[in-house]
């Protein structure tokens, strides 16, 4: 069901689940219709997302463009579960967004990776540490296996020398290197990132995105990354892009790509 | 959920400023409670220190006795009758009554607590005394509490001296024959222990067949309670049969009514407690504010609330454990000083001690707690 047909399933898919679990029988990443967000109350509310629809599929690696304030960041902390959903459908790996269970959000934030625009490290702990910290969320890791998987994800990075370097001691580029460590650790089953590059200089930005783009090819992680930087776009599958909320006609059509493929 | 990786302790030791502030705070608070703790203990302490040296396991006293600035005479003839009892293995008599000590030196007046005992069986047992008893049974010589409030002249100073002290105690000169430690308490500067004999020559008034205590000395083995009522209903209503313990809680019982002190040193606990609960609280908070970004960061991760209120539940706990072990040294330093000024009975009670550890960790884990509704200001949308 990768096609826009299973999407348009979800309203109905929603109701019949809303007396037991919210896992939907839907196979897609994100998957989302009818979105609209406001921002403000009264007078002063203001919608930010109009009727925003589209899916991702396994798999995929999609870039998120548009203006600035045309709503990007927002639809991430939507998709990410770090916002309450007011109007649409959002189906994210399987848990609905809109009306979510207690736990729901909490459980699909730790099946994400998070790649910010600043680092986001804990400045008090060493590189290693600040990828270990993930398996604190997983219990069945052993302490030693959790130390020696982030201590494998920092070589792949091209960070095993400095393993124990304190954030304050490495260069920008290499605590993006060490954040997209510590998102892909602990086997996301989908990568959200905003702006990724966008404190970077060129070549450490080039550098920041082909990394994360071979590790999650690799590991077939989707990624969904909002993105400024036109010279990084030849990495995307597919581009969405947002306009004054709204989807653009350009990259609602390439919905359908996944499912040609 | 467990931090298997000591998050909180590396999130501590971060700021070693900050760190350091805060155990100094706890220890503060530390060392404020040890202090007021036991200040109050021992001052209650010095107020039985007699009744802990009575040599019996049975007192008896006048059924209208209050305390011991506040006695009454019974007829000695009833203590002497439990002398028949299998039981028992001796009984001893003791007057007591305020005295007037003329300082030898300056001949200031001042009132002391003098205690008439039996040379052949004082009743008491005080380090030291048992040596002294023969030379007690001369006429007109008394032993001096060497630690009496300085307020008597420098008695123990001129006595190593070798001076010859010859106060008029009640207008009657009299020589200080040797020291047995007593001590200061509520209303009792100092004591003197005289013989019979000479407790009667320096009050005439007094009628030698009444005494103010009587301590029975039982036969190792026999039930001190099960003495104690057969003597009671031997002797009537008109004494009281006590056990040594019932003995001195009658006199903590009257000095807790009379003196604000287990207030005044419950308050005194109560804010060093309120300081440690403040200090923390204030650098928790401060620290969880500076940080909301990192605890966003968390959230957004997934990190449940739980965790993270976990981990400042346990930054708490570790700053109470890092303050309480060098505040409960320097209190115990500070104790050993006191001990040497004031001569008041300060210790380092094990118990206390566990109490206070358990007052340090509410303490903290009540600063934690008010400190993580900070918490709900870090907003996980906020990150990206
Ligand atoms: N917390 C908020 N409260 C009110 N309005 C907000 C809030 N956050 C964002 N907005 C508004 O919503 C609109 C979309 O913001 P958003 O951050 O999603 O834009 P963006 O596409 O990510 O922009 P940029 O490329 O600059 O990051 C903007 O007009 C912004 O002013
Ligand atoms: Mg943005």
């Amino acid at each position: 069901m990768n096609t826009t047909n299973g999407a348009r399933g979800t309203a109905g898919d929603s109701r019949a689940e809303s007396a037991g679990s919210s896992m939907p029988a839907v196979s897609s990443v994100i998957q989302c219709s009818g979105v609209n967000f406001f921002f403000g109350q009264g007078e002063l509310r203001k919608q930010i997302l109009f009727e925003v629809e589209f899916a991702i599929e396994p798999g995929e690696i999609v870039l998120l463009t548009g203006p600035s304030g045309s709503g990007k960041t927002t639809l991430l902390t939507l998709i990410a579960g770090l916002r309450s959903m007011q109007e649409g459908q959002m189906h994210v790996l399987g848990y609905r967004l809109h009306n979510p269970g207690p736990r729901d959000l909490l459980e699909v934030r730790r099946r994400i990776g998070f790649i910010f625009q600043a680092h986001n490290l804990l400045p008090y702990l060493t590189a290693l540490q600040n990828v270990q910290v993930m398996f604190e969320l997983q219990p069945n890791v052993s302490a030693e296996e959790g130390r020696q998987r982030a201590a494998r994800m920092l070589e792949q990075v091209g960070l095993g020398d400095r393993l124990h370097y304190q954030v304050a001691r490495l260069s920008g580029g290499q605590r993006q290197r060490v954040a997209i460590a510590r998102a892909l650790v602990g086997g996301p089953q989908l990568v959200l990132a905003d702006e990724p590059t966008a404190a970077l200089d060129g070549a450490s930005g080039r550098e920041v995105v082909n990394l994360l783009q071979a590790l999650a090819r690799e590991q077939g992680r989707p990624i969904l990354m909002v993105t400024h930087d036109t010279r990084v776009l030849d990495i995307a599958d597919r581009i969405l892009e947002l306009q004054d909320g709204r989807l653009a006609s350009h990259s609602t059509g390439a919905l359908s790509k996944p499912a040609a493929v | 959920m467990s931090q298997r990786i000591g998050l909180s302790w590396l999130q501590l030791r971060h700021e070693k400023m900050k760190l350091f502030a805060a155990v100094s705070g706890v220890m503060v608070s530390v060392v404020l409670m040890w202090m007021q703790l036991g200040l109050m203990k021992a001052l209650f302490a010095s107020a039985v220190v007699l009744h802990g040296s009575l040599a019996g396991e049975v007192v008896v006293i006048h059924s209208q006795y209050e305390h011991l600035l506040h006695s009454k005479v019974f007829s000695s003839r009833l203590l002497y009758r439990l002398k028949g009892s299998p039981d028992v293995v001796s009984v001893s008599g003791i007057y007591l009554a305020p005295i007037e000590w003329k300082n030898p030196w300056n001949g200031e007046m001042r009132s002391m607590q003098c205690y008439g005992i039996e040379t052949e069986s004082p009743g008491l047992s005080i380090p030291g005394l048992a040596d002294q008893l023969a030379s007690l049974r001369q006429r007109d010589v008394f032993l001096y509490d060497r630690l009496a409030r300085p307020r008597f002249g420098n008695v123990v100073g001129e006595l190593e001296r070798g001076a010859d002290i010859k106060p008029e105690l009640n207008r009657r000169r009299m020589k200080l024959a040797g020291l047995v430690d007593l001590g200061a308490s509520f209303g009792i500067d100092g004591n003197l222990l005289v013989s019979h004999a000479n407790f009667l020559r320096l009050f005439s008034e007094r009628d030698p067949g009444h005494i103010d205590l009587g301590v029975v000395r039982l036969k190792p083995g026999v039930s001190v309670e099960a003495a104690q009522r057969q003597f009671q209903q031997q002797l009537g209503e008109q004494v009281l049969v006590l056990t040594r313990d019932q003995f001195a809680d009658i006199e903590l019982k009257y000095w807790k009514s009379a003196t604000p002190i287990g207030v005044i040193f419950s308050a005194g606990t109560f804010v060093g407690f309120f300081i440690g609960f403040i200090v923390v609280y204030q650098i928790l908070y401060t620290d969880v504010t500076n940080h909301l970004p990192q605890y966003a960061t968390m959230k957004a991760m997934g990190f449940s609330n739980a965790y993270l209120r976990g981990l400042i539940l346990a930054q708490s706990l570790q700053l109470g454990l890092l303050g309480f072990v060098p505040g409960t040294l320097i209190a115990a330093m500070l104790y050993a000083a006191l001990r040497n000024v004031t001569q008041l009975p300060l210790t380092l009670d094990p118990a206390r001690g566990i109490f206070l550890a358990a007052v340090t960790v509410v303490m903290c884990a009540l600063s934690g707690l008010f400190a993580i509704r900070r918490l709900s200001s870090a907003d996980p949308a906020e990150v990206f």
